[in-house]
């Protein structure tokens, strides 16, 4: 650019602005909550824009890029073979190891992915919190969204790999369905966990191992009915394990899904739903006080 | 050289009434603080008040600052304006669009590039994407970042990154700006402009709130100045006065056209890498 085009577009030949309309007057006074569902819908362009942005910071700087989108849960399961196939022989009737593994990584791998970003939204924006009335809900929501895409890679594998083996079954169509309450049971664990983060980091030095057991206590590499019936009913209640087997019936043909979990993990994402929103919207009030 | 005074506005654009903020002193609740309140004693943990009760009535198209030493207030009562902060007691009323300057570089992301940063900023600010697209190039124009605004602001100077956020807060719309000591860092040529920038929005009819610790640039913009002193008002008036008892009791602030700019040359645009 010129020097001559940057004189000309500031500041003095610039024609004056007329003053904005008058808007309505805000009322800043102590209040406990203030967070209403409808803001949800308005903070949608905010989230949009933290959530591509969280996108491009990820890979930054980074000669493979998206490509370690693919890494992980190759990694995994790689893993998965080697320890409950070869050394613990787990059995799977119906559909190849391999193929019972990937739908359940699709949907672990998008819960971690999202867990951890999510729960340092918060802090790792703490200079917008703290100068700007940017709607604290949107950094939490924001990592729902960019986490999507670790979904879509995993999600793809294993339809591939279901499709290729030619267990697809055609409740697939039910699989938004299912996304949508990952996304949720995910979103209200991310509002709790971000804002507990705020006051206490005790959460991000806990959060990394308990991810890595996690995946363990969930069904994602062996099957619920291997389980002696105490262990059973301990992972039943993890409510992830809900969506997994929810996951398996829509995709595997043939699967025959456990109730158990299924509905403690529905009751328990509602739960949570209702618990995060009340927590966060009473915590958010004081977030750039605390943080 | 100041703007005429224009108290004729009636319009009321920010009136706070008994104003209180509270902090509280020290480190934030560990376990072991925990522990300690749970046992019999004197517990509650020592309190600060940022602001002591402020009462303050800022008329549409004011140009106001503020003056008083570190920790008397000053951010506090913007922060609030900005609607960031909630106050502990008391009220304020707002009217009109707040546009906040409270922090050179405030949420911008390093690893980001100039144009990407000013997305995220503006969004946070509530601009919506057209609007954002639209003014991109008067942002890095005003900024004359021109050939940066590719480069991650990782790589930028301070004086550059505070050009990039200053740019931002010009060259977006809204009816009450805030600049919080934004103007430190960067070189006397672009401080020259901001200050006219400044002058220009005020003179349309927008309410500015300046702080600043140099006298020249606070007596330049500000019509009313308003003294704070442990969170309360301590003298409010025309800017030459206020200034002058504030000095006399503080000592001089930086002064005139020497030292008034901390110069450091013409626009000290760091290397791209490669």
């Amino acid at each position: 650019m010129t020097n001559a085009g940057v004189q000309e577009l500031s500041t003095l030949e610039r024609p004056l602005e007329a003053p904005l309309e008058w808007p309505g007057e805000r009322l800043v006074k102590p209040c406990k909550r203030r967070l209403r569902l409808r803001d949800l819908l308005r903070e949608m362009p905010v989230v949009r824009v933290l959530a591509s942005r969280d996108l491009k910071v990820k890979y930054k700087q980074s000669l493979l890029g998206p490509l370690w989108l693919f890494f992980q849960p190759l990694a995994l399961l790689a893993g998965f073979l080697v320890a409950f196939q070869h050394f613990a022989g787990v059995k799977i009737s119906g559909q190849p190891y391999a193929v019972f593994v990937l739908v359940g990584l699709s949907v672990w791998s998008y819960f971690q992915a999202a867990l951890t970003i999510g729960t340092a939204s918060l802090v790792t924006n703490m200079n917008l919190v703290r100068y700007t009335a940017c709607p604290r809900l949107a950094f939490p929501m924001s990592s729902v969204l960019s986490s999507l895409p670790t979904y879509a890679v995993t999600a793809t594998g294993a339809l591939a790999a279901t499709a290729a083996t030619g267990h697809l079954s055609l409740r697939i169509l039910l699989l938004p369905a299912v996304l949508v309450w990952l996304a949720l049971l995910t979103g209200a664990c991310i509002a709790i966990l971000s804002t507990l983060t705020v006051r206490y980091r005790d959460v991000t030095s806990a959060l990394p191992f308990l991810l890595q057991v996690g995946v363990f206590l969930a069904p994602v590499g062996y099957p619920l009915s291997q389980l002696s019936p105490t262990v059973r009913a301990i992972i039943d209640l993890n409510p992830v394990a809900g969506v997994i087997e929810a996951a398996r019936w829509v995709m595997l043909s043939g699967y025959e899904p456990p109730a158990a979990p299924i509905i403690v993990s529905a009751g328990v994402t509602a739960l949570l739903m209702a618990v995060s929103w009340r927590f966060f919207s009473l915590r958010e009030t004081t977030m750039a006080d605390d943080i | 050289m100041a703007v005429t005074t224009r108290y004729e506005s009636r319009d009321v654009a920010v009136h706070a009434e008994g104003l209180r903020k509270r902090y509280r002193l020290g480190q934030h609740r560990s376990l072991q603080q925990t522990v300690k309140r749970l046992l019999p004693g004197p517990s509650a943990p020592p309190t600060f008040e940022a602001l002591a009760g402020i009462d303050l009535v800022c008329h549409r198209g004011e140009a106001i600052g503020f003056v008083g030493i570190n920790g008397s207030g000053k951010s506090t009562f913007l922060q609030i304006l900005a609607g960031s902060v909630l106050p502990t007691s008391g009220q304020m009323r707002v009217r009109g669009r707040v546009l906040p300057l409270l922090a050179v570089g405030q949420g911008f992301h390093p690893e980001l590039t100039g144009y990407e940063n000013v997305t995220l900023f503006a969004s946070a600010l509530g601009f919506r994407r057209r609007m954002i697209a639209e003014r991109m190039e008067a942002v890095a124009a005003f900024a004359e970042l021109g050939r940066h605004m590719e480069t991650p602001v990782k790589r930028f100077s301070t004086g550059m990154i505070s050009r990039l956020s200053f740019s931002v807060g010009m060259m977006f719309p809204a009816d009450i700006y805030i600049f919080d000591e934004v103007l430190a860092v960067v070189d006397a040529e672009f401080q020259g402009r901001c200050l006219e920038e400044i002058k220009r929005l005020h003179r349309s009819g927008r309410t500015v709130f300046f702080v600043s610790h140099n006298r020249a640039q606070m007596a330049e913009i500000c019509e009313r100045i308003i003294w704070l002193e442990h969170g309360a008002v301590r003298d409010h008036g025309p800017a030459p006065e206020v200034l002058d008892a504030y000095e006399r009791e503080h000592g001089p602030t930086e002064h005139g056209p020497e030292g008034a700019n901390r110069r450091v040359g013409p626009a000290r645009l760091r290397r791209r890498p490669r």
